[in-house]
């Protein structure tokens, strides 16, 4: 008898349908086949869609099958379907960046992460809309995409994100379990939370960026976007590690072990109440007192701390103008830079070409004093937690640049936690935290270099407290 | 960078985005051309206001 593929299904962790796949409820075609035309059918609902693998996915999944018939066991990941960023190159198969410039372009290799994923059997069943470029010359609109404004599966008036758009939307509407992001400055975090999913940045160096589109190469990094911190765990562990291809690489490995790290009870957690109660919006507060609430209970230890007062935002705009515009000098000499969407974008992109060297260099001088910094603060806490958005998802017709609140408190508390984290190459893991206004909240929570493991199991433990991150859109 | 700089920044929803957009839509002039050399202008000199020891390096490393 056919199985029958529900919302529970949908909806389950990576844990939830590798059990259900060992245990022959379904096979991994049946599953491969069921999530690929759903995403084909509904992901240009969200824009969330950049290209259908339904086929090749299918085959792949056979081949999967046979494995598991043999008692081949390769992990979790086994059979599961997945997502990529439209940034990721995969073999033979047309990769865009998100921009009409690059519409036809196609690559004879995959990115190391897409091919790790499928060395362990998980099923990549397409690729997802992206803001253009990542949105490295700066944006005003949602439209900023060759696919159209990412929609949030919560209100499709509301954006997704960006600009791991379709990545956001996608795993929230159950279009995929899970997908693979990328963020330069912000760009998991922000999707995760506008559409109520988790979210993991990794360490600078963690996970190989080779065959992905370069936007700053001293800032970009990969990771996971899931239904949960362990799901987030089990795809950061197929996807890190060491590769001589990306000359970024930290060589190291990562294994995913949180029941060897500390306790929340044991752990000291910096946060500035400021974030809580004046920068975020009003409607966003008791979804956050709910969740200092609920990071209490864990018996952490929540410290008042806030960041060293540097210039996160020139140092951030400075870095990403001056590299992107370099990566991007043949689009913006060609005179084909005007075919992107967004005039904010051509313009950032052309105007990056001319920094300074002086400019650029005072900016990753600043930067050392920023790592340093935030090496020390680290000395006092063990981990930072702050709002992952101050404000939820901005309707579609909105401009981006428009502040999310009026307010400007004086104390500048951990307001600037997302800049400053991407400078110091520092891995962040946003949690879904309840509801504002029918929207989702979020979390983030920071800790120094490399401590993924720290976060995950601070993370799991916040999610078997509360079950923010199961909460379901209704999808059409 | 003000304060009110900051809320622009940090108040703003987009990510890349998020750290160019440091003055609110309404000041800024009409031409993106204009607004992005502006922003660079802006961002220059946030940064020539902080001094530096001479012994800090930038904060990558070239590998022979």
């Amino acid at each position: 008898m056919a199985a029958e593929f529900t919302d529970d299904i949908f909806f389950a962790t990576i844990g939830e349908l590798n059990a259900r796949l060992k245990s022959k409820e379904f096979s991994a075609v049946e599953l491969v086949r069921v999530f690929a035309q759903r995403l084909e059918q509904l992901g240009p609902r969200y824009n969330a869609l950049a290209l259908p693998l339904t086929d090749v996915a299918i085959r792949r999944a056979a081949d999967v099958d046979k494995e598991l018939k043999r008692e081949r066991y390769r992990g979790a990941l086994q059979g599961i379907p997945f997502g990529a960023k439209d940034l990721l190159s995969y073999a033979g198969h047309p990769t865009t960046w998100g921009a009409r410039p690059y519409a036809a372009q196609v690559f004879d290799s995959s990115a190391t992460v897409i091919d790790k994923l499928e060395k362990t059997g998980a099923v990549l069943v397409g690729k997802l809309a992206m803001v253009e470029l990542a949105g490295g010359g700066g944006y005003r609109s949602a439209a900023a995409s060759m696919f159209g404004p990412g929609l949030n599966p919560w209100d499709r008036t509301r954006w997704s994100g960006g600009s791991s758009s379709g990545s956001g939307s996608a795993v929230a509407a159950g279009l995929v379990p899970f997908a693979i992001g990328s963020e330069t400055s912000g760009s998991i975090l922000t999707p995760a939370a506008f559409c109520g999913i988790t979210g993991l940045r990794p360490t600078y160096g963690l996970v190989s960026r080779h065959g992905a589109m370069a936007l700053s190469w001293t800032m970009d990094k990969l990771g996971p976007m899931c239904r949960s911190a362990e799901d987030c765990g089990i795809v950061l562990a197929t996807i890190a590690g060491a590769d001589s291809n990306d000359p970024g690489s930290a060589h190291k490995s990562f294994y995913y072990t949180p029941q060897y790290y500390r306790a929340s009870k044991e752990l000291r957690i910096g946060y500035a109440p400021v974030d809580f109660a004046e920068w975020a919006q009003p409607a966003m507060r008791p979804a956050f007192e709910q969740a200092l609430a609920a990071i209490r209970e864990t018996g952490a230890q929540l410290i008042e701390t806030k960041l060293p007062d540097l210039p996160y935002g020139a140092l951030t705009s400075t870095i990403i103008s001056a590299e992107g515009s370099s990566v991007f000098e043949p689009l913006i000499k060609s005179g084909k830079v005007d075919e992107l969407a967004d005039p904010k974008q051509i313009a950032g992109l052309k105007a990056g070409l001319e920094i300074s060297a002086h400019d650029y260099l005072k900016a990753m001088r600043i930067r050392t004093i920023v790592q340093q910094k935030i090496r020390r603060l680290f000395a006092d806490v063990d981990v930072l937690l702050a709002p992952s958005r101050f404000g939820p998802a901005p309707k579609i017709s909105e401009p981006l640049d428009k502040p999310a609140n009026d307010a400007t408190p004086k104390d500048l508390g951990l307001s600037a936690l997302i800049p400053a984290g991407n400078l110091a190459g520092l891995p962040a893991l946003s949690l879904p935290c309840g509801f504002a206004d029918g929207l989702p909240v979020a979390i983030q929570i920071v800790g120094p270099a490399f401590s993924e493991n720290q976060l995950l199991a601070l993370g799991k433990d916040f999610q078997t407290r509360t079950d923010w991150h199961r909460k379901r859109p209704t999808v059409a | 960078m003000t304060r009110r700089e900051l809320a622009a920044v940090l108040g703003s929803v987009t990510s890349i985005a998020s750290v160019r957009a440091q003055e609110p839509p309404a000041s800024q002039p009409e031409d993106p051309n204009a607004a992005a050399k502006e922003q660079l202008g802006k961002n220059s000199e946030t940064l020539s206001k902080f001094d530096l020891p001479m012994s800090t390096e930038p904060a990558f490393l070239f590998k022979a």
